[in-house]
């Protein structure tokens, strides 16, 4: 078992190099660079800027290095001093702004993933119990339903309800009051009342998928002898159910855990822009646009090791819960 | 002869300041009282300079706005400029130069020395007092310091020739040029003189805090080590735009004059800004500004997120963001959340602009066509434009001066704008377009379909594209609408790889002050712009008798004019042959731009104009705004 974890861990390594490598270039595959970006948007704004400045900036920036010195220039620097260099746009340590917005999305994702599963998990078992049944077709509705609308337009309905209905402030996961004020009870209350919204959508996205998946499992193993065999023995229906099948249709669930992660890090972009949200989705999103490599850079970095971290640990989940699995 | 511009400074206070009492907010009382800080009378300069308020204020709360991030600096940063002049709105709404830090200036008789005094006691946020030692460092240790100012400002080196500055005495420094340069107070009214960036003052910087940092008074290991410590590669990173030293808005310790100063930088979901204690001006009855203690900024990424803060209220006061296509739904919602709308005027105009530089041969004959270019401007129903993508909100017009600019003709204004599809078909016909294909389509004398491709970066007025694409099918032209990404955008104008853009052409209120865009700079002639910037040596050179070097030697005249009336002729005429030439294709502009103000905040004026040129908010001088407890 040790050995099997090492080895994995070995592997990572390589995947990674490779994964921020791909990562840094493709990020400056678009045309133009962070200096026309930036150029271009001090222009819009009355600032005016030379063909002589611009190609000064570029040089301080180092923008005019072959990729392999720059890529060599920054990964080098996480590598050796765990530095993840400096965002051209925010002017600010790179991780200065990613750990900060990390707490509140990891938050925010597991809260997310936990309720996923409390949805998914009961109702998928009821609806391949009670196949064709009124409430299997109901939520066979609600389920299409939610795979069907996409989060952002879930969002802005919802914040739409919340505003014009419920009277309560949406947006954003504090009030401004709030924002930026050191953590108090108050606050973490002011943050339970913004949370709903974000957490509804999420989950309910997620859900609508998983509970197919959980029902067509379950109707899977149903069918198999060993639940006739159980049923056979005298046990309740409870206790055969919940007993075998279900464990063995949780198997998808737990090799997937793994990518739960860095979904929950990119978290759902376009729904945390439309939420204004202050996690890390936007960030990466705008670094995207603006071109701003060695941020954008991170992120990718990051998310690559969360997945490989998360990878690893479904497998290991799933060793741990399935006696069939080897480790060779 | 020497004539003395003295500034219309409040003069009833000068006479009187010793036997008068500053007062001051309760929030710096207190300080004052606990020893923090000197008394308001130690704090203002002699004679402060006097804002005078709409309607006397009370201190304190918190003004919330938003911001789009880091690239939005200019967004906190217009609510506090501070020039040595800025742009102010009279009562009638024409806009005027006023005076800021300094008590007076003064123009020699053929505008090519520039003097101005400091007011005396002025003093940075810090406490130190600003004098000509903070001109003398601004001047020969960052202006003339090749490490940190590699190329000047075209407006600060009019014909190649950067400006020398002189000092007089601890106050006063004269500015001088080796040509005349009758439009210099207006530039510095828009500009900063550090730059690339508009957050600086004019002609000073805090010597006493930025000298450990320069090179010419640190040594190179004491560089390095601070460098080190900020994380920087270069001592130069410190400074400039990637500054984490020289930059207000990421630097709190940095020394302002401005009324509010950053606190924390610029990493968070907020960005906040405090009062400066040692604010320099006063309103008429010798209150100390700014009347509010503190602005708020909320970080935002869509436009649905901020139109959501909005109508539920948390936002104080703002106009940028605040688009006219989402004005029914603030008005739906501003009695239940307590806020009006108020209207000021923008001083883009929505343009089309046919790239006369395109590299297809054709296309570029037909863009210098100019009854093809009228073709193309009166195939346009500007009425329905403004009504169904401005919400009537704007109004019909040419790329031209706005209304309320010194520089505005009615003639002008209605050049090439009547809608007459038949006089198009006609001009189009007899350009030699008269062909059509079996869809109706004019051909091209190559043969092929007249097609144009308009790209916006806006998806917001892709509708706009779409109506004008039934006004051109109508005289047989077929606009083909493309949505691009901004950077893309910008990336085809830089390498010449554009039809037409769609984009809304700014800087049209005191055109002197920013007179490139006319000249070609970034839009429909950026090759030849470029050609003429550069002296020849990159670019693309027009035709002998291209009409644009008209324009060119208009401004070329203007710039070197030796009186204002000389000046503004050129001006003019430089105006008339970008606007008759019709090479920008104006649609509609003048579009109201909606002001948030919730109903306890004061002090807006109403129906301004917004420009970039006058600093947007900025021109209503947002340190006398107040918000009522």
């Amino acid at each position: 078992m040790l050995n099997f974890v090492v080895r994995r861990m070995l592997w990572a390594i390589p995947t990674l190099v490779a994964v921020s490598f791909i990562s840094f270039i493709i990020i400056q595959l678009p045309p133009g660079d962070y200096v026309t970006a930036m150029v271009a948007e001090m222009r819009n704004q009355g600032e005016y800027v030379t063909a002589a400045q611009e190609a000064i900036m570029r040089e301080e920036f180092g923008l005019n290095d072959p990729m392999l010195v720059q890529y060599w220039r920054w990964i080098s620097k996480i590598i050796l001093h765990g530095d993840f260099g400096h965002s051209f746009h925010w002017k600010a340590p790179v991780s200065d702004l990613i750990w900060g917005r990390l707490g509140l999305t990891l938050t925010l994702s597991m809260l997310s993933l936990v309720f996923t599963w409390i949805i998914a998990i009961p109702v998928g078992v009821y609806s391949a119990t009670r196949q064709y049944s009124m409430f299997d077709y109901l939520f066979t509705v609600f389920g299409f339903l939610g795979k069907g609308i996409p989060d952002f337009l879930l969002a802005l309905v919802l914040m739409w309800i919340g505003f014009a209905w419920m009277h309560i402030d949406v947006g954003g996961l504090f009030s401004p009051q709030f924002e930026g004020r050191p953590w108090s009870l108050a606050k973490v209350w002011n943050l339970m009342t913004h949370i709903w919204i974000p957490l509804v959508v999420l989950a309910t996205g997620g859900a609508a998928g998983l509970i197919r998946v959980m029902r067509a499992n379950m109707l899977d193993e149903l069918g198999k002898p060993y639940v006739e065999t159980a049923y056979a023995q005298g046990l309740s229906e409870r206790q055969v159910v919940w007993g075998y099948p279900v464990r063995v249709a949780l198997n998808p669930f737990i090799s997937t855990v793994g990518w739960a992660l860095p979904a929950l890090f990119s978290g759902d972009i376009v729904t945390a822009v439309v939420l204004n949200l202050p996690t890390t989705g936007p960030l990466l999103l705008q670094a995207l646009k603006m071109q701003d490599m060695y941020l954008a850079g991170s992120f990718i970095l990051i998310l690559s090791v969360f997945t490989v971290v998360g990878t690893l640990l479904s497998d290991l989940l799933l060793a741990w819960s399935d006696p069939r699995i080897r480790y060779s | 002869m020497k004539k003395t511009l003295l500034a219309a400074l409040a003069l009833g206070l000068m006479a009187t300041t010793s036997a008068y009492a500053f007062q001051e907010a309760p929030m710096l009382a207190e300080l004052v009282e606990k020893g923090e800080l000197p008394p308001v009378d130690e704090r203002l300069p002699d004679n402060p300079t006097v804002v005078e308020a709409i309607e006397v204020g009370e201190y304190g709360g918190t003004w919330q706005r938003a911001f789009k991030g880091p690239g939005d600096r200019w967004g906190p940063t217009k609510l506090m400029e501070e020039r040595v002049l800025k742009f102010a709105a009279g009562p009638d709404g024409e806009v005027k130069l006023v005076p800021s830090y300094i008590e007076s200036y003064s123009v020699n008789d053929d505008f090519t020395e520039f003097t101005f005094t400091l007011l005396e006691g002025l003093k940075w946020s810090d406490g130190e007092p600003v004098t000509t030692e903070d001109v003398s460092f601004w001047y020969n240790d960052i202006f003339l310091n090749e490490a940190l100012t590699p190329t000047f400002e075209t407006t600060l080196a009019p014909g190649g020739n950067p400006l020398t500055v002189e000092v007089k005495d601890e106050r006063t420094f004269t500015v001088k040029f080796e040509q005349p340069y009758v439009y210099f107070l207006e530039i510095l009214a828009q500009d900063s003189t550090v730059g690339p960036s508009l957050d600086r003052p004019s002609f000073i910087q805090p010597a006493h805090y930025l000298k450990k940092y320069n090179d010419h008074y640190a040594s190179e290991e004491e560089l390095a080590a601070l460098s080190k410590e900020h994380g920087v590669e270069k001592w130069t990173d410190l400074w400039g735009s990637k500054g984490p030293i020289a930059a207000w808005w990421q630097n709190e310790e940095l020394p302002v004059i401005t009324a509010w100063k950053i606190q924390g930088g610029v990493t968070g979901n907020t960005v906040t800004m405090v009062r400066n204690p040692y604010y320099f001006a006063v309103d008429q009855e010798g209150n100390q500004l700014p009347y509010i203690d503190k602005i708020e900024h909320r970080l935002f990424e869509a436009q649905d997120a901020f139109n959501l803060m909005i109508v539920q209220g948390q936002i104080d006061m703002q106009m940028r963001y605040v688009t006219s296509n989402d004005f029914t739904f603030y008005m739906e919602n501003a009695e239940k959340s307590g806020y009006t709308v108020s209207n000021w005027k923008s001083a883009n105009v929505w343009s089309l602009v046919p790239n006369l530089n395109v590299t297809d041969d054709v296309l570029r004959g037909l863009f210098e066509n100019a009854d093809v270019r009228k073709a193309l401007s009166i195939a346009v129903d500007r009425e329905l434009l403004n009504e169904l993508a401005f919400s009537g909100l704007g109004e019909p017009r040419s790329t031209s001066p706005v209304s309320g600019s010194p520089y505005y003709s009615e003639e002008l204004e209605a050049h090439w704008t009547d809608y007459d599809p038949e006089a198009a078909n006609a001009l189009l016909d007899s350009a030699g377009l008269g062909e059509r294909d079996g869809d109706g389509y004019r051909l091209r004398p190559d043969g092929k379909r007249l097609q144009l491709v308009v790209e916006t970066d806006q998806d917001a007025y892709a509708n706009l594209l779409e109506l004008l694409a039934d006004n051109y099918r109508d005289v047989g032209i077929e606009l083909l609408p493309r949505v691009i990404d901004r950077t893309q955008w910008d990336d085809n104008r830089e390498n010449n790889n554009f039809e037409v853009q769609l984009i809304p052409f700014d800087r049209l209120t005191v055109i002197p002050a920013d007179p490139r865009r006319m000249m070609g700079e970034n839009n429909f002639a950026a090759q030849y712009y470029i050609w003429h910037e550069t002296g020849g040596k990159s670019g693309m050179e027009p035709p002998a008798d291209h009409p644009i070097r008209k324009v060119w030697a208009s401004w070329g005249k203007a710039s070197v004019a030796k009186t204002r009336e000389e000046a503004d002729a050129a001006t003019n005429e430089m105006i008339a042959e970008f606007v008759k030439n019709g090479w920008v294709i104006g649609l509609v502009g003048e579009v109201a731009t909606p002001v948030i103000v919730k109903n306890n905040f004061r002090n807006l004026p109403e129906g301004l104009v917004e420009d970039n040129i006058t600093r947007g908010v900025g021109l209503a001088r947002p340190q006398q705004m107040w918000i009522k407890q």
